[in-house]
């Protein structure tokens, strides 16, 4: 899917969010739902899998998020898993998040840490973030234990890595 | 000697010898002039062919002689050419012996020259081998073990950060974030 495909598509989900009235609810459990599919190759076989019949998929849609979730990410996450598009889903997700966040006149920073973080420590690195960048920030937070430990932030264009993985591979360029 | 005469003249009778042991005078007589003919057709006939013999034989025999002394000449010149001959195969004998002596040594020299420095350039070249094979051996096992601690490290560190760490590590994080402005 090109670029301006992701846009549009997205453009059109964030509409449906916005028109649900949970615009910022729907936009964070698409982010968790773009993570959980980029970190499981299970996932991503089931859900790509276009040999096993769309009815099949969209009941594992309906299983992992139908309870959790709003009604309009499910609807949304089985509509881009019905047109054969899942391949784009992170893409197209991060785009709605995007856009949720510059509704917000906010920027969308990820990041990455190998353990969960707490409300404070969200609250705190958010505010950290937002000294750092001069922005009100959007702050999604993925569980990634490939970083051992830190975190690593991505604010737009720029990156704040002060992980222990980045710190071995530093280590290891250096011998 | 006058009785023998007598006895002799007494006897007439031709059927009678004079005397048991000489000749009637008469045989004498005719006897002698036949054997001086005899000798002289002997001597006018016979004898230039017998000296003419002679002479040639002489000849013959002289021409011998010197045939003999010629070929003695020849055989003492043939003698002294081979005895020449001799010397000079000799000398040529010793000159090819000295001549192959010295190529000999000089090959010898060579080829012994030649051997050290094969010897000494394959243990140089060894020598290179066995450091260049000492000098990856290292690298290698340098490489080996890098890999195999880039490959434990990351586990071994995940392994030893407890929550502490993960909480200090974090809070370090948001520290530096929110005084990097």
């Amino acid at each position: 899917m090109s670029n301006a495909k992701v846009k549009a598509y997205a453009q059109a989900l964030f509409a449906i969010a916005q028109a649900e009235g949970a615009a910022d609810a729907i936009s964070n459990e698409l982010y968790a739902v773009a993570r959980a599919y980029e970190s499981s190759d299970d996932l991503r076989n089931v859900l790509g899998d276009a040999t096993i019949p769309s009815e099949r998929r969209l009941q594992v849609v309906e299983q992992l998020i139908g309870t959790r979730a709003n009604r309009a990410t499910v609807q949304i996450v089985s509509m881009i898993v019905a047109s054969g598009q899942v391949r784009d889903l992170p893409a197209v997700f991060d785009e709605v998040v995007a856009l949720s966040s510059a509704g917000n006149d906010q920027d969308l920073a990820e990041v990455r840490s190998a353990v969960a973080l707490t409300d404070d420590q969200q609250t705190r690195l958010a505010v950290a973030l937002s000294k750092a960048t001069g922005k009100t920030v959007n702050l999604k937070v993925v569980v990634d234990p490939s970083v051992i430990g830190g975190l690593v932030a991505t604010v737009g264009d720029k990156v704040i890595d002060d992980t222990v993985r980045t710190r071995l591979d530093n280590l290891k360029t250096r011998i | 000697m006058n009785q023998l005469v007598v006895s002799v003249l007494a006897s007439e009778d031709p059927f009678v010898s004079h005397h048991w042991l000489l000749p009637e005078t008469g045989e004498i007589i005719y006897g002698g002039l036949a054997s001086v003919i005899v000798v002289g057709a002997l001597v006018k006939f016979a004898g230039p062919m017998v000296k003419k013999s002679f002479a040639d034989r002489t000849a013959r025999i002289q021409k011998q002689l010197d045939d003999a002394a010629a070929a003695k000449v020849t055989a003492d010149g043939d003698a002294k050419n081979i005895r020449a001959a001799l010397g000079d195969i000799a000398s040529e004998r010793a000159r090819i012996l000295a001549e192959a002596d010295a190529q000999a040594a000089a090959v010898l020299a060579e080829g012994q020259a030649r051997i050290i420095s094969e010897i000494a350039e394959l243990e140089a070249k060894a020598e290179a081998d066995i450091n260049a094979a000492r000098g990856r051996g290292s690298d290698e096992l340098r490489n080996e073990i890098t890999v195999l601690a880039s490959r434990a490290t990351p586990l071994v560190v995940a392994a030893t950060l407890n929550e502490q760490a993960h909480k200090d590590l974090v809070e370090g994080f948001i520290s530096k974030v929110g005084a990097g402005r």
